[in-house]
C-alpha cells in the first residue's frame, strides 16, 4: 500500500515539476513567492550570472565591483524620435533617459515577439541589439521578422497561459528544473565543494564556465568554445559570413517595409571577444564590413577594443555599467546624426534607408 | 532532451512509474508512444511532423507487403525504401549535395547558386530511417509478419530509449517484447539502473571531460606539440567510444527497467585484434545492419575475392555516408573499407600467442585512432593537417586542456572503464544491500566528479 502511495506521490510530483518548469508564469510566481533568506530560501548570487552558474562566489577577483558612472548626458538635436530597442539580456537595464535625444522608448525582449505601433508623427528608429554570441543562431533564417508584429498585444488570459501547450517545450527547462529542485540555501554546500574541488584541484571552473587565460575574468563556454556557433573563436568561413549579411538583409527589406524609418543592427561582443583578442574570429568586424550588408550598424566593438578601460563584469556575461554607458553614447551619437539627415530627407519627403 | 539531463531524470521517473501502475499493455503502449513523441518533440517540436510521415508510409507499406506477391510486392518495399532513403537524402545529404555542385561549377569557371535547404537536420534521422527500413525489408523476406496495430508500429521506430541514436533494432526483437505484458521484475529494475548509472558514468566523468582535451588540440594545432596532438587523437579514441557506449548503456537500461531487452552494441571495441574484429564490436547494431541488407544482398563472399573485397569497400563507403554528409566521413569509411580488406587474412596458429595478439590490439588501436582524425575533423584539410602535425615530430605547447591532476585522473578512469567492462561485464546486482551503496556510489561520483556541459552526444548529430 505504501509503495502504491509513494508510486503516485512521484508520478504527480514529477509532473507537476515538469509542468512548472515549462510554463513562464509558473516560473515567474515560483520565483516571486521564494523567501530568500530563509534556509529552503534560493541562491541568490549578486556578483553575477557566471559566478552563480560556477558556484565560484568564494574566488574574489570574479566578484563584481562597482563602476562611477557619470551623469546623464545633455540633449543633441531635435528630440522627435521614437526609440524602439529589440534586445536582449544586455540592454534590459537601458532606459529612456540614458537617450537624451529620443521623444519615446519601447524595450522588448528578444525572447518574445515585438508587438508595436508607430506613430507617423515621429521618426521611428528601430534597433535590433543582439550579443555576439546569439548573432548566427538568431540569423540562420530570418525568422526573428515574423516575431515583429504591428499590432497592439492581444490581452491575455492569466489562466490559458498557464497551459500553453508550446511551453511543454521550453528551451529552459532544465534551468527551470534547476532552480526548482536544488536552487535552494540549504544544498548550495554541496555545490560549492565541488566548485572549490575543480578550481583548486584541476584548476578550472564548473559546468558551462571557463576560466580566462589571465585568470582575471570568466567566460561563457560556448563563447570561447570551438565548436559553437556562439564562439567567438570558431573559424567563419567567408560564404558564412555571406549568408549571414543576406540574411540580415532580408530582415531590414521587411522591418523598412513595415514602416520603420530607419532600423539599426548593434552587435555586442562577447567579453572573450574583446578582453582575450588573440584568436578572434573578427564575426563582428567582417560583418559589418561585409559590402553585401545593406543595414545601417552601431559600432560598439571598435569602440571597445580600443579602450583601456574595463567594459565587462569579471564574473558575468554582460558588459558592466561603464560598457553600457558607452553603448549607450554611441546610439546617442548615431541617432543624433540620422535625426539631422531625417529632418533634411523629410522636408525632400524621401525615406533614407541607411544612414 | 539529452539523457545527461535534469528533464530526462525527471521524465524517466514519471514514465517508468506510470508504466508499472498500468495493468494492461494497451495503456502501456500509449503511454510509451506518447512519452516518446514528447521525448522527441523537445529537440524540434515540428520535426515530429517529418517522423511521423515516414511511419505512415512505412506501416501501409509493411501491410501491402505482405498482402502482396510477386512485382507488387516489391514495388511497395521500393516505395517504404524511397520513402525513407528520400527523407534522408532531402534532410541529411541535399545541402552536401549542391555544395559540391558549387564546387565543381567553381572549378570548371561557372559558378552556380543553387538554393540550400535552410534548416537544422532532424536529431537521429538516420537512426530511425534505418530502423524503419529493416522492418520493411523482413516484412518482405517473410521473416515478420506485418503490423496491425500502428499504435504498437509508430512504437517501434519512436520507442524513446534508442529514438535518436539507436541501437538501430530488429522488429523481430522488440515487437514482440512491446506487445506481450511483461510484469514487474525487481532485478531488471537493478540491472537496468545499474546500467544506467554506468552510461552516465561514462559520459559525464570520462567523454565530457577528454572532450575538453580534444576541443583543445583540434583547435589550436598549430602550437602544440605532436605528442599532445597525438594524446589529443588518443584521448578521442576514448571520448567517442564513452559518448557513444554511455549513450547505448543508458538507453538499453532504460529499456530494461521497463522489462524490455534492446540489442548490444558495443563489445569492447579497444581490444579488438583486428579491423574486422573491430567492426564486430564497435556499434554492432549498424555492422549488422549493412550486413544483412546490403553486404549478403550483394553476394558478401559467395562471388570471388574480387567480388568480396568490393562489396566491402562499397558497404564501408555507405557506413561513412551514413555517419555524415561530409567527406570526411566518406573518407573514413574508405579507408576502414581498405584495412579490412588489407589486414583480413588466415594467419598460421603459431603466430597465435598472447604477444601476438597484444601487439595486434595495439596495432588496431591505433590505426583506430588515425582513422578518427578524419571522424572528428571538420573537413579533410583539417583532418591531414593534423596527422602531418603528429608526424612533424616537433616540439611546443604540450598544454592540452587540462593540468595534469585532471589528465591522470581521466587516464585512472579509463582505466577503471576498461578494467571493469573486461572483468566484470554483468550488471546485475543481486545482492540488495550491494546494489544501493553502489547506486549511492556512483550518484555520488557522477555528481562531484562528472563534468556537465551542454555537450551533446556526439552520435545525436547522424
Amino acid at each position: 500500500m505504501m509503495k502504491k502511495i509513494f508510486r503516485d506521490f512521484f508520478i504527480l510530483f514529477g509532473l507537476f515539476t515538469l509542468w512548472a518548469s515549462t510554463s513562464r508564469v509558473a516560473m515567474q510566481y515560483v520565483v516571486n513567492r521564494r523567501d530568500v533568506n530563509t534556509w529552503w530560501g534560493s541562491y541568490q548570487c549578486l556578483h553575477g550570472d557566471l559566478i552563480s552558474m560556477s558556484y565560484l562566489d568564494f574566488v574574489p577577483v570574479f566578484r563584481n565591483a562597482p563602476v562611477n558612472i557619470p551623469p546623464t548626458r545633455d540633449p543633441i538635436g531635435p528630440k522627435n524620435t521614437a526609440l524602439y530597442l529589440y534586445g536582449d539580456s544586455y540592454s534590459w537595464t537601458v532606459k529612456k533617459t540614458d537617450f537624451p535625444s529620443i521623444a519615446d522608448f519601447y524595450f522588448f525582449n528578444r525572447d518574445l515577439p515585438m508587438r508595436y505601433h508607430l506613430d507617423s508623427t515621429k521618426r521611428n528608429v528601430l534597433i535590433l541589439e543582439i550579443s555576439e554570441r546569439m548573432l548566427r543562431d538568431v540569423f540562420q533564417d530570418s525568422r526573428i521578422m515574423n516575431n515583429v508584429k504591428d499590432t497592439l498585444p492581444r490581452s491575455r488570459n492569466r489562466y490559458a497561459a498557464l497551459f500553453e501547450l508550446k511551453s511543454l517545450f521550453n528551451p529552459l527547462i532544465n534551468q527551470n528544473l534547476q532552480c526548482n529542485l536544488f536552487n535552494y540555501n540549504f544544498i548550495m554546500p554541496m555545490f560549492e565543494t565541488k566548485a572549490a574541488l575543480n578550481y583548486y584541484l584541476f584548476n578550472r571552473a564548473s559546468g558551462d564556465v571557463v576560466i580566462s587565460d589571465d585568470r582575471q575574468f570568466l567566460f561563457l563556454r560556448t563563447t570561447v568554445s570551438r565548436t559553437s556557433t556562439a564562439s567567438s573563436y570558431i573559424p567563419i568561413p567567408d560564404e558564412d559570413i555571406d549568408r549571414l549579411a543576406d540574411t540580415i538583409n532580408k530582415v531590414y527589406d521587411h522591418l523598412i517595409a513595415a514602416g520603420f524609418d530607419e532600423v539599426y543592427l548593434a552587435a555586442i561582443p562577447n567579453c572573450a571577444t574583446i578582453m582575450q583578442p588573440a584568436g578572434y574570429n573578427g564575426l563582428i568586424p567582417r560583418l559589418y564590413n561585409n559590402p553585401k550588408l545593406r543595414i545601417a550598424t552601431i559600432d560598439a566593438y571598435t569602440t571597445f577594443k580600443n579602450t583601456t578601460d574595463v567594459l565587462y563584469y569579471h564574473g558575468d556575461t554582460h558588459w558592466n555599467m561603464e560598457g553600457e554607458r558607452i553603448w549607450t553614447n554611441i546610439v546617442s551619437d548615431q541617432l543624433a546624426r540620422g535625426a539631422m539627415r531625417y529632418k533634411q530627407t523629410s522636408a525632400d519627403t524621401t525615406t533614407i534607408h541607411k544612414p | 532532451m539529452t539523457f545527461i539531463s535534469l528533464q530526462f531524470l525527471v521524465f524517466f521517473m514519471v514514465v517508468t512509474l506510470w508504466y508499472f501502475r498500468l495493468k494492461n499493455q494497451k495503456g502501456r503502449i500509449w503511454l510509451l508512444l506518447i512519452a516518446s513523441c514528447y521525448f522527441y518533440m523537445s529537440f524540434i517540436p515540428e520535426y515530429i511532423l517529418i517522423l511521423g510521415g515516414t511511419i505512415v508510409v512505412d506501416y501501409f507499406a509493411g501491410i501491402q507487403i505482405e498482402k502482396s506477391e510477386g512485382p507488387s510486392r516489391r514495388m511497395w518495399l521500393i516505395l517504404s525504401i524511397i520513402a525513407n532513403a528520400g527523407t534522408l537524402a532531402v534532410f541529411k545529404y541535399y545541402n552536401f549535395f549542391i555544395d559540391n555542385i558549387h564546387t565543381g561549377a567553381h572549378f570548371f569557371g561557372k559558378p552556380l547558386s543553387l538554393p540550400l535547404l535552410q534548416m537544422a537536420l532532424p536529431i537521429g534521422l538516420s537512426f530511425h530511417t534505418f530502423q524503419a527500413m529493416s522492418y520493411t525489408i523482413e516484412v518482405y523476406r517473410k521473416n515478420q509478419p506485418a503490423e496491425r496495430n500502428f499504435v504498437v508500429y509508430a512504437l517501434y521506430v519512436m520507442f524513446y530509449p534508442q529514438l535518436v541514436a539507436g541501437p538501430i533494432e530488429r522488429p523481430q526483437n522488440v515487437l514482440p517484447q512491446l506487445k506481450e505484458f511483461r510484469p514487474y521484475n525487481w532485478d531488471n529494475v537493478k540491472e537496468g539502473l545499474a546500467r544506467m548509472l554506468w552510461g552516465f558514468f561514462k559520459k559525464a566523468v570520462i567523454a565530457d571531460r577528454l572532450a575538453m582535451i580534444v576541443e583543445r588540440t583540434y583547435g589550436h594545432t598549430i602550437e602544440t606539440s605532436s605528442l599532445a596532438l597525438f594524446a589529443g587523437a588518443v584521448f578521442y579514441s576514448f571520448q567517442i567510444y564513452c559518448d557513444f557506449s554511455g549513450y547505448s548503456d543508458i538507453a538499453l537500461g532504460a529499456a530494461r527497467v521497463m522489462n524490455i531487452k534492446l540489442m548490444e552494441n558495443f563489445k569492447q571495441p579497444y581490444l579488438a585484434t583486428g579491423m574486422a574484429d573491430f567492426w564486430s564490436r564497435w556499434h554492432i547494431s549498424l555492422s549488422s545492419w549493412f550486413r544483412d541488407y546490403l553486404y549478403i544482398p550483394m553476394g558478401g563472399n559467395r562471388k570471388g575475392e574480387w567480388r568480396r573485397k568490393f562489396n566491402v569497400l562499397v558497404v564501408f563507403l555507405l557506413s561513412g555516408l551514413w555517419h555524415g554528409a561530409n567527406w570526411t566521413f566518406v573518407i573514413w569509411g574508405l579507408l576502414h573499407g581498405l584495412l579490412v580488406i588489407i589486414l583480413t587474412r588466415k594467419l598460421p596458429a603459431r603466430t597465435k600467442g598472447k604477444l601476438y595478439k597484444a601487439a595486434s590490439v595495439v596495432v588496431t588501436f591505433v590505426l583506430v585512432t588515425f582513422l578518427w582524425i578524419f571522424f572528428r575533423s571538420e573537413n579533410i584539410h583539417v583532418a591531414c593537417d593534423y596527422i602531418r602535425q603528429i608526424f612533424a615530430f616537433r616540439t611546443g605547447s604540450n598544454y592540452i586542456g587540462l593540468n595534469r591532476a585532471e589528465i591522470a585522473f581521466a587516464v585512472l578512469m579509463i582505466a577503471v572503464m576498461m578494467y571493469r567492462e573486461k572483468y566484470m561485464p554483468a550488471f546485475l546486482i543481486s545482492n540488495n544491500k550491494v546494489f544501493y551503496l553502489f547506486v549511492a556510489f556512483m550518484v555520488i561520483v557522477c555528481y562531484y566528479l562528472g563534468v556537465f556541459v551542454e555537450n551533446q552526444f556526439i552520435y545525436f548529430q547522424f
